[in-house]
């Protein structure tokens, strides 16, 4: 839940992507054309396992409101 | 302060269509670093290299950011233009702004556009703090494996030791040969399947440089790329092949009949038998499964007739271990199993309704009927027979959504053949669509159309036995009418699907299958015959359905790529790999049990502190053969002395910090 009234607000999301997995798995999303709303930026680690909970934590610091990790 | 270059792509209209590139460009020019900033329709193209090469000679470039498509698809092409200009390859980042952005965000160029800039902004925040990096290098074995010895199989491994390399082919069953020598003929041109393959067989088994495992499986793999190690598990054949001479004596007199599966269980076999006469090795095993020694039952009598004393009911399971450089995953394909989904065709109940491979042994001389087109029930020669086409394929519902790619064409073939051998014969062949994509493919169609088979556009029903005819119910979609054909057979062309125990071969290799199963080419176009692990290559149906001209042109691509590995003795191993930076490292070895590779251990170091005595302290010490720089030991490690190189803390939270502004 946004804690903000505006109707047209939109959460921005941090993705930390696998690059041989998730990573390519959104690259064949675009590949095959699928769509998806444009709020997610994707990060690309050599491993879901690379992620360290600092990462997460600042990308909260600094204004994500959502962070997905994929692997 | 770093001099970092932007170089945003148009990559035609794929992103310039979506994207303002010359405004991302203009944008990118106020980043923090950035000295230099330019669009070009197409980057990747030999003016763009040059463009990027120049522009570092001449805004003298420390650091580049090439804004275009997946790094997955062009880091190499770019990282390769770097060297070129003379600067390291590794200081280059890239924003992937077509396949995560212009491509997925078509329909709001707006939103994309200022997620474009975020990702420029991102690439630009990690290449001003990336650091040159160089490989090392690790030795080559210079010996290839190959699992699976089908026609894939036989060939790769047939051009990898023509070009002077040693091989290992490991066939799971008693012989080589897989799928292509139970066919008959082959489309399009006819030619007998056995005079083909078998020549090719028996040019393995005679290959100095091939050493064939058959019965054999793969147990484990361990290593990486240029040194595999290997363990291979001989199943015991209880027959000691070094005596046997493959005289006959034993599996004609062994009294156990047994289905048999080379024959699409339409014959018998015997309990030690060879699958067929041609079989390399052309020595027998013996079925535990069904031999009555193994069922304590008495006979012995292969054991009492064999004259060179070759039988050994103890045999146990041997284990042997192999090191090679590469590995190329063959395993093919087997028959979906239509008889348990397709309640409409009888489960499986008729006997007279077969698969196409079944049919292959019934046109075969060397088959049940010897070559005699005789129906499974009553051994009657069938005069109308209905074939019907895409039994699993094409059907989500019931089967798989992709199509066989073989069935189109093997079916004319059959249909072909049955006019061809029995006398005022006739052949039904309910489609869906008739698909001829080859060399002389739709001519041969066409041809089995002028002999006079029938195609009806349409699905089947119902197949149900009414006497001893089977009556067939569809609708022709062309006519817009239902048909009923009463029939002698029923032939069935069935989805191909992987080879059991593929996911098994792929964890083993560690190579990701995809969602069907088939193993996962690295790229569907620009890497066809290499995984995603370094060093193992895959070819024929094992990657996906395919006839014996693709599957032979795939094999020999494959070798292409072992042949091009093993031509060097020494290779370059990942240049982003773990680094301990030692005087950080506190050896409390955490890193070490987290480690998915056995990569890192621990190592003894003398450290010399002015004024101290020098003093041993043991910190972790990486494996750069082994490391694949995943990272896990980076996230494990309390004071930060081990990190990742190319994705460090202090990247990593750049770009964290960068994408989130
Ligand atoms: C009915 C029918 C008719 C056809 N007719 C034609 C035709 O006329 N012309 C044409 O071009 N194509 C035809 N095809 C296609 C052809 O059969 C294939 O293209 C070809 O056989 C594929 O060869 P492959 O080596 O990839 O697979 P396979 O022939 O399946 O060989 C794979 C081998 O690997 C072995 N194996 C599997 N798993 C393991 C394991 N884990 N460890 C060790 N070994 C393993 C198997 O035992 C087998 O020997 C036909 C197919 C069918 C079904």
């Amino acid at each position: 839940m946004p804690v903000t009234n505006e109707k047209d607000w939109e959460p921005k999301i941090v993705a930390f992507f696998c690059n041989w997995c998730s990573y390519a798995g959104a690259d064949l999303a675009g590949v095959s054309r699928m769509s998806y709303p444009p709020n997610i930026r994707i990060i690309r680690v050599p491993c879901s396992s690379r992620v360290h909970p600092r990462f997460i934590l600042r990308a909260f610091e600094r204004g994500a409101d959502g962070v997905l990790v994929s692997g | 302060m770093p001099r970092i270059g932007v170089f945003v792509c148009w990559c035609g209209s794929n992103i310039g269509g979506v994207l303002d590139c010359p405004q991302l460009a203009r944008e990118a020019a106020s980043f923090p670093g950035v000295v230099y900033s330019v669009d070009y329709k197409y980057m990747c193209s030999e003016p763009g290299q040059n463009l990027i090469i120049e522009a570092i000679k001449e805004h003298r470039l420390d650091r580049v950011v090439v804004a275009s498509c997946s790094p997955r698809l062009h880091e190499e092409t770019f990282r390769k233009a770097l060297a070129r200009a003379g600067l390291n390859p590794y200081l280059l980042e890239m924003a992937n702004l077509r396949e995560h952005c212009s491509w997925v965000h078509a329909k709001e160029p707006e939103k994309a556009q200022v997620k474009a800039v975020d990702l420029v902004r991102r690439a630009v925040a990690k290449a001003a703090l990336l650091q040159p990096l160089v490989s090392s290098q690790i030795p080559v074995t210079k010996r290839c494996l190959v699992i699976g010895g089908g026609i894939a199989g036989i060939q790769c491994a047939l051009d990898i030791a023509d070009a002077g390399h040693e091989v290992i082919l490991v066939e799971r069953e008693p012989t080589i040969g897989g799928n292509m020598v139970k066919l008959d003929k082959t489309f399009p041109t006819l030619d007998c399947s056995a005079c083909i393959s078998t020549p090719k067989m028996v040019a393995v088994a005679s290959h100095p440089n091939i050493k064939l495992y058959t019965y054999a499986e793969v147990a484990e793999i361990g290593g990486y790329i240029g040194n595999f190690k290997v363990k291979i598990k001989q199943k015991a054949r209880y027959v000691d092949h070094d005596k046997c001479t493959g005289c006959g004596t034993c599996w004609e007199k062994c009294p156990s009949k047994v289905p048999d599966d080379f024959n699409g269980g339409l014959g018998t076999r015997k309990a030690i038998y060879i699958p067929f006469p041609q079989a390399v090795p052309n020595k027998p095993v013996i079925d535990a499964n069904h031999c009555r020694v193994f069922n304590n039952k008495k006979c012995r009598v292969c054991e009492k007739l064999c004259p060179t004393g070759a039988i050994d009911y103890e045999q146990q399971d041997t284990f042997i271990d192999e090191e090679v450089g590469a590995i190329v995953v063959a395993t093919g394909y087997e028959l979906f199993d239509w008889t348990k989904a397709y309640g409409e065709y009888g489960y499986g109940m008729y006997p007279d309704v077969i698969t196409g491979l079944q049919f292959e042994r019934l046109v075969n001389a060397a088959g049940p009927t010897g070559g005699k087109i005789k129906r499974p029930s009553d051994g009657k020669e069938p005069k109308t027979v209905v074939f019907v086409k895409c039994v699993g394929s094409r059907d989500e519902a019931k089967g798989k959504s992709y199509c066989s790619r073989v069935c189109c064409m093997y079916t004319a073939k059959h249909a072909h053949q049955l006019l061809e051998k029995v006398p005022d014969s006739q052949a039904y062949i309910f489609y869906m669509d008739v698909r001829t994509p080859g060399k002389g493919y739709e001519e041969f169609y066409q041809r089995t159309v002028q002999d006079g088979a029938i195609y009806v556009r349409g699905r089947v029903s119902k197949i149900y036995q009414s006497g001893d005819k089977l009556v067939v119910r569809g609708a022709d979609t062309l006519l817009g009418r239902p048909v009923e054909v009463k029939a002698d057979m029923v032939v069935l062309a069935t989805a191909m699907q992987p080879a059991a125990g593929v996911e098994t071969t792929a964890r083993l290799v560690g190579a990701p299958v995809d969602q069907d199963g088939f193993i996962q080419e690295a790229h569907p176009k620009l890497r066809p015959v290499e995984t995603h692990t370094a060093g193992v290559y895959v070819a024929g149906c094992c990657q996906g359905p395919k006839d014996i001209p693709d599957t032979v042109a795939q094999a020999s691509g494959a070798a292409a790529k072992v042949v091009g590995l093993l031509s060097h003795s020494k290779m370059s191993t990942s240049a982003m790999i773990s680094t301990v930076n030692e005087a950080l490292c506190t050896g409390c070895m955490l890193c070490e049990p987290v480690c998915p590779y056995k990569a890192i251990e621990p190592k003894v170091i003398t450290e010399r502190l002015p004024g101290q005595p020098p003093r041993e302290r043991t910190v972790a010490a990486v494996n750069s053969g082994l490391c694949q720089g995943c990272g896990c030991c980076n996230v494990a490690c309390r004071p930060g002395a081990i990190q990742v190189k190319g994705f460090t803390n202090e990247q990593m939270l750049a770009e964290v910090d960068a994408i989130c502004l």
